[in-house]
């Protein structure tokens, strides 16, 4: 599956975009799929799927995209004896999720841009589709912003996000991580994007975004997160802890320098969480939350009380063979 | 305006790597003793010290180690020239009292880290950003005393200068972590103490240092960590008192900006240095004792008798002396 590589290799990147990869990946397996056997069938899906959960440990839009998918054809296995017809279902739910979550992005962006007024100067970390639809969409309507973007060591995904804003006409400055308290003094908001909401409004995001809310915290400005609900994590009401994915040192330092000093370790984790208090509040597709009401998200999402068949085939699928 | 008689790179570094400031002063004092050695006569011979100095002051004019350094061999060479001594006395002169500054305001920053090193225990985590041979040799200090002792390294960007003193910690026989500046946080709760260098300690107990070092302490804070600067006298800032401002030099957005990026327009912030208020500081280590920051003026008022301190600007006493010889 190059699709699932491309995600491990964070060729695609961002929460919204590895969520529609994913959607994507199953419609085009269904497809490619030839035999006339339905049990098969459903194996050979049941096994992408878990590859494809299996390809990011942290992001949870990931899970939700394959669970979004797989639950509707686990839904009507029951019902049809066609191949055929089952395949139909899984390109109707994966174009549908595709859908779903392009306007959930844009219905972020008019929600969002909302909380920013003329003459703000805004923050952004990483490169979140979320966030700069935010920031779009307040351009759009005439006020007048400015952006700090953070480089976002170790893969500059920052770069990304400049450039992005730049070419629609956004003034962007870009910044050293480093730089952000030193900096917040200037600042009127920060908009961030999202990897995984928690049950408790605990924001998993890019390494860094929680310094950053700390140091927005500490110069009382506000912290925006934009979120889609399939970001938020039904597991996490169950006490699974979200995993923070460590990735290679070689992201951070080149060979030459590993092998020259072999007794320095290298850690790269590629994220870290952000206290609910810290967070002013989630703009997520269905309105503008407290970090705290992440619950009734996950309610609504996932019916209440959670049970842990709702959310098997992602968190802790066996493939059926 | 006459060419710098001082290579940029050996006093503020190269590519946003910022050298430690008592490697700085190595250089300028290198270069001063070089030129005197050269020069011809009196003239010559205060030409080339006032005129180094300055220099090194205005590439890097956040330094209070080159002004305090400046304004003491500046003030030695006033009374080397109210002395009747023929040039080539005053050449062996000024090249001892170079060296002898030198010598003194590196001692004061061994003593300083001596100090600070006590306060690290057996067992201790250590978070630091950038390279400082202070926050080196306190490391090297305690761990000489049998402490064990680890450290977490922020890469320190943009100059990365974190990947030099992690190579020489680990040197030390330590574990040594490497990690992103946006990971402090994240680390913070396996961290006991935060120790930084300086560059400048402002009269109020702010303390000027490496960008990052503000949000560094803010972090170490909200974890109830204790932060520790290893900051001899020689680094306080003594125009602060007057209510100078410590201007942050930055560098060129090119530092960090990739020609694509520049193409479409994206503008960069590159500021070299950030200022943590002193109620982020537990504590200074200077040579004279551990202080709280807050506590400068008085350690002032002790070292010259009097509050507040009057030392002349190395600018003022570099024009008298000019005007002495000429």
């Amino acid at each position: 599956m190059r699709i699932g590589e491309d995600i491990r290799s964070m060729k695609i990147r961002g929460a919204g975009r590895i969520a529609r990869a994913a959607a994507d990946a199953l419609r085009k397996a269904a497809q490619l799929y030839t035999g006339g056997d339905l049990n098969e069938f459903m194996r050979y899906m049941e096994r992408v799927a878990s590859y494809l959960v299996s390809t990011r440990p942290t992001a949870v839009s990931l899970p939700n995209a394959v669970m979004y998918v797989m639950n509707r054809l686990r839904g009507a296995y029951n019902e049809t004896s066609s191949v055929k017809e089952l395949k139909t279902i899984v390109v109707e739910a994966a174009e549908e999720f595709i859908e779903y979550s392009l306007k959930a992005v844009e219905r972020i962006g008019e929600i969002g841009s909302r909380r920013i007024r003329d003459g703000d100067t805004v923050l952004t970390h990483c490169n979140s589709s979320a966030a700069i639809s935010v920031i779009l969409h307040a351009h759009r309507q005439g006020k007048n912003i400015r952006v700090y973007a953070t480089e976002t060591r170790p893969l500059y995904q920052g770069y990304i996000t400049a450039k992005t804003l730049a070419k629609e006409g956004v003034p962007v400055t870009l910044i050293p991580d480093s730089t952000v308290r030193h900096i917040m003094k200037r600042v009127d908001k920060v908009v961030v994007g999202a990897d995984t909401v928690a049950a408790n409004g605990a924001v998993v995001n890019k390494i860094g975004t929680s310094q950053i809310a700390l140091a927005a915290h500490e110069a009382r400005v506000w912290f925006l997160v934009a979120a889609e609900t399939y970001k938020f994590s039904p597991a996490t009401i169950l006490g699974e802890l979200v995993v923070i994915e460590e990735r290679s040192p070689l992201e951070v330092v080149d060979r030459d320098y590993l092998e020259k000093n072999p007794n320095v370790k290298v850690l790269n984790p590629a994220f870290d969480i952000t206290p609910p208090q810290y967070i002013d509040a989630i703009i997520t597709e269905r309105g503008l939350i407290p970090p705290q009401a992440a619950v009734m998200i996950l309610r609504d999402l996932f019916g209440w009380p959670i049970q842990e068949h709702d959310i098997k085939g992602f968190e802790e699928s066996e493939p059926l063979d | 305006m006459p060419t710098s008689t001082i290579n940029p790179r050996f006093v503020l570094g190269d590519g946003g790597v910022v050298r430690g400031s008592f490697e700085a002063l190595r250089h300028v004092v290198s270069v001063a003793v070089e030129k005197v050695r050269r020069a011809r006569d009196k003239q010559g011979i205060v030409d080339s010290v006032t005129r180094v100095f300055l220099d090194a002051i205005d590439l890097r004019p956040t330094s209070a180690l080159l002004i305090n350094t400046a304004r003491e061999v500046l003030l030695g060479l006033k009374s080397l020239l109210e002395k009747d001594i023929d040039d080539n006395e005053l050449r062996t002169r000024v090249v001892g009292l170079l060296e002898s500054v030198w010598a003194r305001a590196w001692s004061a920053n061994d003593s300083a880290a001596r100090i600070a090193s006590r306060r690290l225990r057996d067992g201790d985590v250590v978070m630091t950003i950038s390279y400082s041979t202070g926050v080196l040799k306190a490391i090297e200090y305690a761990v000489r005393s049998g402490k064990r002792i680890s450290a977490y390294v922020l890469e320190s960007r943009p100059g990365g200068e974190g990947r030099l003193i992690a190579s020489r910690l680990s040197s030390l026989g330590i574990p040594v972590t490497l990690i992103v500046d946006s990971s402090a946080r994240l680390y913070m709760r396996h961290v006991s103490k935060v120790l930084v260098g300086a560059e400048a300690v402002a009269a109020n107990g702010a303390l000027v240092n490496k960008i990052g070092t503000s949000l560094l302490a803010l972090i170490a804070n909200e974890a109830r960590v204790r932060v520790f600067s290893v900051a001899a006298t020689y680094k306080f800032s003594y125009e602060t008192i007057l209510g100078e401002l410590i201007e942050i030099p930055r560098l060129s957005p090119e530092t960090i900006l990739p020609r694509e990026l520049r193409e479409a327009g994206v503008d960069a912030y590159v500021p070299l240095f950030d200022v943590t208020p002193p109620e982020m500081i537990d504590a200074i280590a200077t040579e004279k004792g551990f202080i709280a920051p807050t506590a400068i003026p008085y350690l002032l008022r002790d070292m010259y008798g009097k509050w507040p301190p009057e030392p002349p600007s190395p600018r003022s006493l570099a024009e008298e002396l000019v005007s002495m010889v000429s």
